[in-house]
């Protein structure tokens, strides 16, 4: 193990969890749903995107880099596709109380 | 320090600021803010568990993660059908069976 | 995934009309009828490399590797299938070169998108100007608008939030003082031209 992929492990890391943490205070301190939605999906895939790639050089390869890989793809993919429900969910609530726009269907 | 060491110390500190988000729960107002909550407690989840299985040299904790995430996923897609359905149950037809004749 | 062996489907005649289904076309040459056959194939083998990664198998040959590897075909199989019902292949050219400038356009831009996200919470004071803006897009109803959807939920300071009445999309921004249609614009174009400008598939 070289010193710089043990640095770049330390970095890649030590960035996901920031991002994990500003999830998190977005999540605690933006005003409505919507926007809290915008601060879980974007800064914890992120953040988890950056640990994935700070752990790729610790295992081995290929089954437990690819292994990894596709455990974040498929974050992804989820994270992608479960905001756009759930913002379709929060957007139905918030119509339901405000004459800002017309509903759409 | 060992590397192991400081993924033990990454996976504990997600592992708090998932805790942290998971106030959310408690405050509301809305049960999608809820929902984000565990969605948040899905990704900090596969996020710790992928740091400990590596720092651990445990090929199952991925397995674990893998399934973690599916888990979340499935758990918000269930919520949301279940705000879609629509308010009133439709009434089965057999309910009103002059309702068909009359017209 | 499936379109990667719509390749093969290309040279076999002209290019198709615009089907009037999203399924394949079942009449025509000999050829077609073993279409469907092909996507399946390719599916399971893309599904059974799935699995082999999960199950991890150790070398050496042994009958029990045998056995074991032997547990993973009906998995296969029944993920193919109920992957051939849930998202029926289509025919379509996928372009590769613009499908990698794609995916450098989503990795990137998801930084810049957890960057901002992340700027935002963490100042002392929130810097939000939320709001709703209606975007008509070009991409019919259907999977290729619900990747558009995945896609832009992921870049900076957008969740597409639903459809109007119109058909446009209606999105919710972080910051409506960013040229938030500019950027949506950028990554429509890209989408269209992975799938083919003329958009064979529907």
């Amino acid at each position: 193990m070289t010193l710089a992929l043990t640095l770049f492990t330390l970095i890649a890391i030590s960035l996901g969890a920031i991002f994990f943490l500003a999830g998190t205070v977005g999540l605690l301190r933006f005003p409505d749903t919507l926007t809290r939605l915008h601060a879980l999906t974007k800064a914890d895939n992120l953040g988890l995107g950056l640990i994935v790639l700070g752990l790729l050089p610790q295992v081995d390869w290929p089954v437990g880099g690819l292994k990894l890989i596709a455990v974040w793809l498929v974050v992804l993919l989820a994270g992608a596709t479960v905001g756009q429900l759930m913002a379709k969910a929060a957007r139905s609530d918030a119509w339901n109380g405000s004459t800002d726009l017309e509903p759409p269907r | 320090m060992d590397i192991a060491d400081f993924l033990l110390a990454a996976a504990v500190f997600v592992l708090a600021t998932v805790a942290l988000g998971l106030t959310r729960i408690l405050r509301g107002p809305s049960d999608v803010d809820r929902m984000m909550a565990a969605q948040l407690l899905g990704t900090g989840g596969v996020a710790a568990l992928l740091l400990l299985g590596v720092a651990t040299d445990m090929n199952a904790i991925t397995d674990l993660a893998l399934v973690l995430a599916l888990l979340a996923a499935f758990a918000s897609v269930a919520l949301v059908a279940d705000a879609r359905r629509p308010e009133p149950e439709p009434v089965p037809d057999d309910a009103h069976p002059e309702g068909k004749t009359r017209t | 995934m499936e379109r990667i062996s719509t390749q093969n489907a290309v040279e076999m005649g002209p290019p198709l009309p615009p089907a009037p289904s999203p399924t394949l076309p079942r009449k025509g040459g000999g050829g077609d009828r073993l279409l469907p056959a092909r996507f399946a194939l390719a599916r399971g083998i893309a599904f059974y490399g799935c699995w082999l990664l999960l199950a991890d198998p150790r070398l050496p040959v042994t009958t029990e590797l045998l056995a074991d590897l032997a547990v993973g075909v009906p998995a296969a199989v029944a993920a193919t299938w109920s992957s051939l019902h849930l998202l029926p292949p289509t025919v379509g050219r996928m372009r590769y070169g613009a499908l990698a400038r794609l995916i450098w356009r989503l990795l990137s831009q998801s930084v810049v998108s957890g960057v901002d996200v992340a700027r935002r919470a963490l100042s002392p004071r929130l810097s939000l100007q939320p709001g709703y803006l209606t975007y008509p897009t070009r991409l019919p109803p259907g999977p290729g608008r619900a990747v558009f959807g995945a896609l832009t939920s992921l870049m900076p300071g957008t969740l597409p939030v639903g459809t109007d009445a119109a058909g446009r999309l209606i999105y919710h921004c972080l910051d409506v003082t960013q040229p938030v249609a500019e950027s949506l614009a950028i990554d429509e174009m890209l989408l269209l031209r992975v799938l083919g400008e003329d958009d064979g598939h529907r």
